[in-house]
């Protein structure tokens, strides 16, 4: 199967809803630590990016998720906002010029969204982020497609690891953002970075789905 | 609150209406945005210049742009980073072919938005951009030392970047050269303030913190951010000591070096005040065998109505007196060839 720049506007779409249905949850996870406007500022964001794609008619899979990136930093020039927003806009880069990829290929459009949002903001594995949600997502995807497994298998894991990814973050120090400043205190909370993770490949788990259908 | 404002939220929009109104031949604003803010008048094949940051430091940032300086800035709301978008637009517009530098303070969300900028120019405009992060406040982190990170926050010194950078770019230097000497300023340029009263966001309404009628607190950033110390009222003598103190030893100076000077009022202190301030100062180089090349006191990079000043030290070399020495017209800052 391919993964095409039609599939690519769908994921965007189901990743705005997800985002739209979890609002509130983030909100929660982030008042405890933050200014409590990561659930409006992901809605936000990622209906922006769907909204663009959806409305453009660009055929180029790295354009398209470029194009979506940029709307989304527009949307939402918070650091979290700029950080999911540098994620597609490498996907962007990476992918410019074609039209689609192999499913196979599909750990190196997250990887390319990991990298964008790694060289943006800095942070290491551990560092109770985004990036912990997301990494082991990116491992569960490579070893289920090694193996050989149907692509609605690599999705069920890649999502299962994403979860485990976020709840482990419970025992992280933070080294970031207003998490960073509570010090060892920062340890027994939840990192909200790595729920938008979980929520991205609880999204693209049912996008795989749907698609699948 | 009590300020010479219409509605809150209207106060940076109309602060930029005045300023173009003000000066129609010196500043113009681009794509429909008054937050993207270019210089009006074009060098060609010069390298553009751009810097950005939030409202309520001026002259800083968007006063600097003009000839022998800066050539764009965008704008954010008061203390608040303007966006990514509005960076490349300046950008796009202030590029002669020579490329672009972006010279902006050490703060999260200006690194995240000017690094996106930059990559937007690459990726939609295949301009180059290079990027120097000024970090001179001594009283906000550790030395600076190679290969560590720098974690001090961008105060008033960044004067000293923009007009070295600024009168290398007017000599039609490389992207490369006017980089290399903006990175010279930054290495030997050290800060610190000191504050008596907060200042008062507009939208927010109520003081950022709380000092004392009493009280100063010395190192604190210029939106507030904590200090080093806070304590009883000192005579100006006796605070200059104390920053001195701490700005001399940051950056080892010997006998006979030369500096330039920057006196910086915060924005809610007398100029009389000021050279009182740069009297002790002065009297600290003497003692020390330390000449002074030249002396700017004023306001530079304020915070809004905070009472308060900051010395700015920058150890310069035969080069970089040259550069400083250029003429600079701006708006709100002028200089003849010295």
């Amino acid at each position: 199967m391919m993964f095409t720049t039609a599939d690519l506007k769908n994921l965007l779409q189901v990743w705005a809803e997800m985002m739209g249905k979890n609002a509130d949850f983030l909100i929660d996870l982030d008042g405890i630590v933050g200014d409590s406007d990561l659930g409006l500022t992901m809605s936000d964001g990622f209906r922006s990016a769907a909204d663009n794609a959806a409305g453009s008619d660009e055929a180029d899979l790295g354009k398209t998720a470029y194009g979506a990136g940029k709307a989304m930093s527009n949307a939402v020039p918070s650091t979290m906002g700029t950080l999911m927003a540098s994620g597609l806009m490498a996907i962007g880069k990476k992918f410019k010029g074609i039209e689609s990829i192999e499913d196979s290929e599909l750990p190196e459009f997250f990887q390319a969204y990991f990298d964008g949002v790694q060289s943006r903001g800095k942070a290491e594995l551990g560092d109770k982020t985004f990036l912990d949600g997301l990494a082991p997502a990116i491992e569960a995807m490579r070893s289920s497609i090694a193996a050989g497994e149907p692509i609605t298998e690599t999705a069920v894991k890649a999502a299962a690891a994403a979860h485990e990814g976020f709840l482990a973050t419970k025992g992280m120090l933070a080294k970031h953002g207003r998490a960073g400043g509570r010090g060892e205190q920062s340890r027994d909370i939840l990192d909200p970075g790595a729920a938008v993770a979980d929520l991205l490949l609880q999204g693209f788990k049912s996008f795989i789905e749907t698609k699948g259908k | 609150m009590k300020k010479i404002i219409n509605d809150p939220k209207n106060f940076v929009p109309e602060m930029l209406e005045g300023i173009y109104a003000a000066h129609p031949n010196e500043v113009a604003y681009v794509n429909g945005d008054l937050h993207c803010l270019v210089n009006a008048r074009k060098h060609p094949g010069k390298v553009g210049i751009a810097t950005g940051g939030g409202s309520g430091h001026l002259p800083l940032f968007l006063g600097f742009v003009g000839d022998g300086m800066l050539d764009g800035c965008s704008i954010g709301d008061v203390f608040q980073s303007p966006s990514a978008e509005q960076m490349f637009e300046v950008t796009k517009e202030i590029d002669q072919g020579a490329g672009v530098l972006y010279i902006y303070g050490n703060y999260g969300g200006d690194i995240l938005n000017f690094d996106m900028a930059a990559e937007m120019a690459d990726f939609e405009a295949d301009i180059r951009v290079e990027s120097v992060v000024a970090g001179d406040d001594v009283a906000s982190g550790e030395p600076l030392a190679e290969g560590k990170k720098n974690t001090r926050r961008g105060v008033a010194g960044i004067f000293f970047v923009y007009k070295c950078a600024g009168a290398a770019a007017a000599k039609l230097k490389s992207l490369d050269e006017v980089k290399a000497v903006a990175e010279k300023v930054c290495a030997n340029v050290r800060t610190m303030g000191v504050a008596l009263s907060p200042c008062i966001v507009p939208r927010v309404g109520r003081p950022s913190f709380e000092l004392a009628e009493d009280e100063l607190e010395i190192g604190m950033g210029i939106h507030g951010e904590p200090g080093i110390r806070r304590g009883k009222m000192i005579s100006a003598d006796e605070m200059v000591s104390e920053m001195m103190d701490s700005i001399l030893k940051d950056l080892p100076y010997a006998k006979d070096d030369e500096v330039a000077v920057l006196v910086n009022g915060l924005g809610g202190t007398p100029l009389e005040e000021q050279y009182v301030v740069y009297r002790q100062i002065h009297k600290i180089l003497d003692s020390k065998g330390i000449k002074v090349y030249h002396a700017y006191v004023g306001e530079f990079a304020t915070s809004m109505e905070m009472a308060g000043f900051s010395i700015s030290l920058l150890k310069v070399d035969d080069e970089l007196k040259e550069l400083l020495a250029a003429p600079v017209d701006t708006p709100f800052f002028k200089q003849a060839q010295f």
